[in-house]
């Protein structure tokens, strides 16, 4: 549906204030950021020298940039297929209509409510290697989890923590999708003797894919973007570069070294595999989602 | 009537908690006392490596603080920035900076002129809970002095489960300068970068994977607990969980005061390996600058903040409240003749410790460019070496690569 304005300035004038943002936040640091990739400059930034393509050069040639993409690889991974899961699962448990889930719902959004910082100090605390209270309590079980002190686990723990981090929001959005999905079709699996298990696979699980589909799009960015104020607190990177994401690398190399060129260049790589990223997505899984009619 | 000029002046600073709240009080202060009408306004602005970043980002456009908070690591990259005005030129001969404790100010000179005002001078040194060594059989009067025997008073700790561990360190990159620095081994070339722009480290030579080796032995053997890159370590230290921790003499203060009525706490030198010869430890921890692109009156009026800051009382009072040097001769002598050393064994150990070393070129400490990129660098290869337990022979051989090139890229826009 189409409305015409009578006024040929107003919609312009509607339009601007989003469209200054995006040239402000967006294509102008952007657009400087490919720029510098082309040039090393030095700590003042008085001194510029240009060196072409060597920033990429650079960067593909070196182990440490192909480990971090390997690492934000498998962060992004972890974060998005267990992230989500987890949440359908919660999502699908607090829709039943049970006493006192009003709260509960309530209360599942309050991690993401939390800054990536302070996210991080909690589970920082809670799994310090020696002192932390859940670590005891896991070392109690027999197991030994230790970020600090194995590579594997600090993966694995920023992980977990990045996951726990963004679990209400897709909570929020799947629960929002189970109640609005048409309770006709679920009755009509019922009369027709399909269990839960059926159910779920069969109906929910299919017209649930439009939000799946948005949340899988978020939480790949979210991965790709947001681990850096968990990992500031947490690892800085470490042990050795085992927890060194893509943008905590390139905060490293742009800020703790300054070396302005060699992270636009890496900025630009980033942005152009998010880009890319949501593309293959928007035409592979495109087909598959199911809007209804 | 003279004319009316602002004085006002900013002060960036990375001292956060209790270390901040002195820093506010001592501006508070000099904004009540000074005749001048300077209002110093002191701001925290995160840790050390940001600091520098932020300072430089604000000098490109065109609004840098007057005063900033710089440490160690950001010492060359402050006097190639072009962005500071070094200190001696503003000094009209009313600070004496021969009444310096040496080792610091030959840190911060370049060919003999002192180029930043010394504030929070630091080095590294071995705290160690004497009733775990009491428990574990060991004389709490007698810490270990060499690696061997760090390893052995850890290896007893350990298998007597007095604690979990044996030692850790704070900012283990630089406490692996502190060991090329006791054992007097240069850590780079152009004696340390201070004749003239180092453009190779010698991180991978035979003392070097040394070093590491013997780290990574404690550690297969549980002696050395990791505890992460900065200050991590000193919670599970005071929580009693291991018995040694390397770390800056600047954690004296917060460390004693938490320890108080738990444990005792015992300090001592940097343990050595034999067979070297007799360096320095290198002092660490941070300077203020004065940055360019303000107005000559306001430059005027960081100065005379840096005056109060460098005053006696002032130097005691940070002494004191932090663990960090008092960076002149006459606040020793005070401290010494008020009985404080004696009365506090443990903040004459750091200061011993700088004061017993020899003065070379390896024990003054290193200088080079983009050395917060270097260090971090270092930092990852220990972790590869300690906590993945790869060869210290191939990690620092990567590491030295990476570090060379960062000097070459640093020299090429740097010049």
């Amino acid at each position: 549906m189409q409305t015409r304005f009578p006024n040929k300035i107003l919609p312009y004038l509607l339009l601007s204030p989003s469209v200054i943002v995006v040239l402000i936040f967006f294509v102008v640091p952007s657009a400087q950021s490919i720029y510098a990739s082309f040039f090393r400059s030095n700590i003042s930034g008085t001194r510029q020298i240009f060196v072409g393509l060597r920033n990429f050069e650079q960067l593909f040639t070196t182990s440490e940039y192909l480990n971090s993409l390997q690492v934000t690889l498998l962060f992004a991974l972890f974060v998005v297929v267990v992230g989500l899961s987890l949440s359908l699962f919660i999502a699908m448990v607090a829709n039943q209509r049970l006493r006192g889930f009003t709260i509960y719902r309530t209360l599942l959004i309050w991690p993401y409510a939390l800054s990536p910082n302070i996210a991080g100090t909690i589970w920082a605390l809670m799994l310090e290697p020696t002192i932390g209270m859940a670590t005891n309590a896991i070392n109690t079980l027999g197991l030994h989890f230790d970020w600090r002190g194995n590579a594997t686990h600090a993966l694995l723990f920023i992980a977990l923590a990045a996951t726990w981090k963004m679990l209400g929001y897709n909570i929020i959005f799947f629960l929002a999708g189970i109640q609005g999905l048409p309770t006709e079709i679920l009755e009509a699996g019922s009369v027709d003797g399909a269990n839960a298990w059926t159910k779920f696979w069969k109906i929910t699980f299919p017209l649930l894919s439009p939000t799946t589909f948005f949340l899988l799009i978020m939480n790949t960015l979210y991965a790709f973007f947001e681990g850096f104020g968990l990992i500031h607190v947490t690892t800085n990177g470490g042990p050795g570069y085992a927890t060194d994401l893509l943008v905590y690398k390139l905060y490293r190399d742009g800020f703790i070294a300054m070396n302005t060129g060699f992270a636009s260049a890496q900025s630009v790589v980033l942005l152009f595999i998010v880009a890319s990223l949501t593309l293959l997505q928007f035409r592979y899984a495109g087909r598959r989602v199911f809007y209804g009619a | 009537m003279t004319k009316r000029v602002l004085r006002f002046c900013l002060f960036w600073h990375a001292m956060s908690g209790s270390r901040g709240d002195v820093i506010k009080a001592f501006a508070e202060d000099f904004n009540k006392t000074n005749k001048h009408g300077i209002t110093v306004k002191p701001e925290f602005t995160g840790s050390y490596a940001e600091t520098v970043t932020k300072a430089l980002a604000a000098y490109k456009t065109g609004k840098p603080p007057h005063i900033v908070q710089v440490y160690e690591v950001g010492t060359q990259t402050m006097r190639d920035s072009k962005a500071i005005i070094p200190i001696h030129t503003l000094n009209r001969g009313d600070v004496d900076f021969g009444d310096v404790v040496q080792p610091i100010v030959k840190y911060y000179s370049v060919g003999g002129q002192v180029v930043c005002m010394p504030f929070n001078s630091s080095t590294a040194m071995l705290y160690y809970n004497k009733d775990i060594f009491k428990k574990a059989g060991l004389d709490p009067n007698k810490p270990p002095t060499t690696f061997d025997e760090v390893y052995d008073y850890g290896k007893k700790i350990v298998t007597s489960g007095s604690a979990k561990g044996g030692i850790s360190f704070g900012w283990p990159a630089w406490i692996f300068e502190q060991m090329y620095g006791t054992h007097n081994q240069l850590f780079a070339n152009q004696d340390n970068g201070r004749s003239g722009l180092a453009n190779e480290v010698y991180i991978n030579n035979a003392f070097g994977v040394k070093v590491l080796t013997e780290w990574q032995k404690w550690s297969k053997d549980k002696v050395l607990v990791y505890g992460g890159r900065e200050y991590d370590a000193n919670a599970p230290f005071l929580a009693g969980e291991f018995a040694m921790l390397v770390q800056s003499t600047s954690s004296l203060g917060g460390i004693q005061n938490s320890a108080k009525g738990k444990f005792e706490i015992g300090t001592t030198f940097l343990p050595r390996m034999p067979g070297y010869p007799t360096g320095n430890t290198v002092v660490g921890g941070g300077c203020l600058w004065v940055m360019k692109g303000r107005s000559d009156a306001e430059n005027l009026a960081a100065w005379e903040f840096l005056k109060h800051v460098n005053k006696l009382d002032n130097q005691i009072t940070w002494h004191k409240k932090t663990g960090y040097f008092p960076a002149t001769n006459v606040a020793v002598q005070s401290l010494m003749n008020e009985g404080w050393f004696a009365k506090e064994p443990n903040y004459l150990t750091a200061f011993m410790e700088i004061l017993v070393g020899v003065d070379t070129p390896a024990g003054r400490g290193v200088l080079l460019g983009n050395f917060v990129e270097i260090r971090d660098v270092v930092g990852a290869a220990i972790e590869e070496a300690v906590v993945n337990m790869k060869d210290p022979k191939t990690v620092l051989d990567a590491a030295q690569s990476k570090t060379n090139q960062v000097l070459k890229d640093y020299a090429e826009v740097n010049k």
